[in-house]
């Protein structure tokens, strides 16, 4: 399958990147999402944050396509995309990476990053079997486009070996470079900090920082509060599936509810 | 060792060859556990059969019953037993790859075939019954006389153009960049889909590629042995192949043509060579064979999963290993 856009970006459309309205998630009577409304704001990190068993994951796989949400509608770059396949959300520059490590352990890092290249000749049934010339021209564009993001994230050294053998926060970077092959407008990050050291958690933030700088639009649940402190412009708080607040983390921290449900633990 | 005895062991390793490539397509390289994949060389070698043989109510045909019988000329049967292939590839895959978690998929695949095997064997008036179709036309019958040393040698010609051409494709997509987000599939399909690609799409394309390919060497298999029945066609020849792609290496062409070799054409030897020896009673070196296949996959499983070729690790030009090696060679 080739992954052509399906739609290139509507002309002067402002306002939020991702809009969710009313967003319900029911598992056999269990509430996990419980009437989520958001908007996320172009350009910026937003965060989401909550205790254990609040509904982030699950929100983050609705909006994902991962999960069909039960009722309501989500909105990205002002289309409604509630009724797409996840695959079909990619293409239109919705990426998202997951909680748990997700690498393709048996290809290099080099083809993770490869895998997710859209727009390539070779990359169809067709292109396959018209043979190499037909894509070699597309390969070594993507090739070039991928190494550079492997010396942005200082993995260069790195190309050759099986992403499987990689440890914890290089597979947490392997996720959102192979992401960011995709040219998103928004990229989705499920705890991307969670396990790993410290040292690659600075790497990160440096990353995440500098991608926002280019203008990209990130929603990222994270249990680090220091860290959402110093990296999210905005934060949202669930708890039992519902919002219960937003705003900047100082301003959170002034409201007794979501203290006390929260902050306080 | 006489001629037919060698043609005999050269064609049924081509179609061997073929079938295990096709699996390694579907297995080796996109994941699809295919456990209904010798149904797929069924569905081809009773297509071919029907295509080239008369109709039933032709003299020396009327002691079975079956569809069709077209007598269409050489190679429409071989054409018509990939078609076939690829077209019941379509609803099985369909029903099976869209909703279905992977092993669930294995299972429901393993059923089919069985289910398949039991319809064939007792609706008769379809494709015969349990006693099958017998005095299948052989290819090119009325330009070549069949019985000759050279008929043999043409045999042997057509079924390794026919290797030929599917190891060709079958390198085409394993090599290209289609290839690489099949394996990416195989090892983390949700992920894969957060990419943008579409699993069931790719999934079905290869289903319905390998169908095609393991139709055709149905269609090769019957043209030579003139007969097929439900009993050749059993899911344990399925587990056969998948021996044949564990000892030989998943996700390698290379790897499948050996596990070709060693597994389905090497232990029928061995046993048939062992047969000849009248070792214990009769009936226990077949029923031995069976066991020393499971122990093969075992054992390969255990200390070698990843098989005699492993899968190639693909280092690109210009990488720090690739500059490594151009510098030792040149130094």
């Amino acid at each position: 399958m080739s992954a052509q856009p399906e739609r290139e970006r509507p002309e002067g459309v402002e306002g939020p990147m991702l809009i969710a309205e009313d967003i319900h998630r029911h598992f056999e009577g269990m509430h996990a999402v419980d009437g989520v409304s958001l908007e996320v704001p172009r350009g910026k990190i937003t965060g989401l944050i909550g205790p254990n068993g609040a509904g982030k994951s699950t929100f983050m796989a609705v909006v994902a396509g991962t999960l069909p949400a039960s009722s309501g509608r989500i909105l990205f770059e002002g289309e409604d995309i509630t009724r797409l396949p996840t695959y079909r959300r990619a293409r239109r520059g919705l990426a998202r990476t997951f909680q748990l490590p997700s690498e393709f352990a048996r290809l290099t890092v080099l083809e993770n990053l490869l895998v997710a290249a859209p727009h390539h000749r070779g990359d169809s049934l067709f292109g396959a079997l018209m043979g190499r010339r037909y894509w070699v021209k597309d390969e070594e564009r993507l090739v070039d486009e991928a190494r550079g993001l492997l010396k942005r994230f200082g993995m260069s050294a790195k190309e050759s070996d099986y992403a499987g053998l990689m440890s914890g926060g290089q597979k947490r970077l392997i996720e959102i470079m192979r992401a960011l092959m995709l040219h998103p407008r928004c990229l989705l990050l499920d705890e991307p900090m969670s396990g790993v050291h410290p040292r690659v958690i600075e790497q990160i933030q440096f990353y995440l920082q500098s991608l926002r700088a280019d203008g990209l639009t990130i929603l990222m649940v994270e249990h680090e509060l220091h860290l959402v402190e110093q990296l999210c412009d905005s934060v949202f708080v669930m708890a039992q599936g519902k919002l219960i607040g937003s705003g900047t983390m100082a301003s959170l921290r002034r409201q007794r509810e979501i203290v006390d449900a929260y902050l306080v633990g | 060792m006489n001629t037919y005895y060698a043609a005999n062991l050269l064609i049924y390793a081509g179609v061997d060859i073929i079938a295990v490539l096709a699996l390694n397509l579907q297995f080796g390289v996109s994941g699809i556990v295919n456990f209904s994949f010798i149904v797929f060389q069924a569905a081809g070698a009773y297509a071919a059969a029907v295509l080239s043989m008369p109709p039933h109510t032709a003299a020396d045909y009327s002691f079975q019953v079956y569809v069709g019988g077209y007598q269409l000329p050489f190679p429409i049967p071989w054409i018509g037993g990939a078609l076939a292939g690829a077209l019941l590839a379509i609803p099985v895959g369909l029903v099976v790859l869209r909703k279905l978690r992977s092993d669930y998929q294995a299972i429901a695949l393993l059923v089919t075939s069985i289910i398949a095997n039991t319809v064939i064997n007792n609706a008769r008036p379809f494709l015969n019954g349990a006693a099958g179709l017998a005095l299948v036309p052989q290819p090119l019958e009325n330009q070549v006389d069949t019985g000759t040393d050279n008929y043999l040698y043409l045999y042997i010609g057509l079924t390794a153009v026919c290797v030929g051409l599917v190891w060709f494709l079958a390198a085409r997509i394993v090599n290209s960049p289609y290839g690489r987000t099949l394996r990416a599939m195989r090892e983390h399909e949700l992920a894969a889909t957060a990419l943008g690609k579409n699993p069931v799409a790719l999934k079905m394309t290869m289903f319905i590629v390998g169908g095609a390919i393991a139709g055709l060497s149905g269609a090769i298999l019957v043209g030579f042995l003139t007969v097929w029945a439900p009993s050749t066609w059993l899911y344990p020849e399925t587990i056969i192949l998948f021996a044949a792609l564990i000892v030989g290496g998943r996700g390698n062409n290379l790897g499948a043509i050996l596990g070709a070799l060693l597994v389905p054409v090497g232990f029928e030897e061995v046993t048939r060579q062992l047969i000849r020896m009248n070792i214990g009673p009769p009936n226990l070196i077949p029923a031995l064979e069976w066991v020393a296949i499971g122990l093969f996959i075992l054992g390969f499983l255990w200390f070698r999963p990843e098989g005699v070729r492993p899968e190639p690790h693909r280092i690109f030009e210009g990488s720090p290993e690739a500059e490594l090696v151009e510098h030792v060679r040149t130094a």
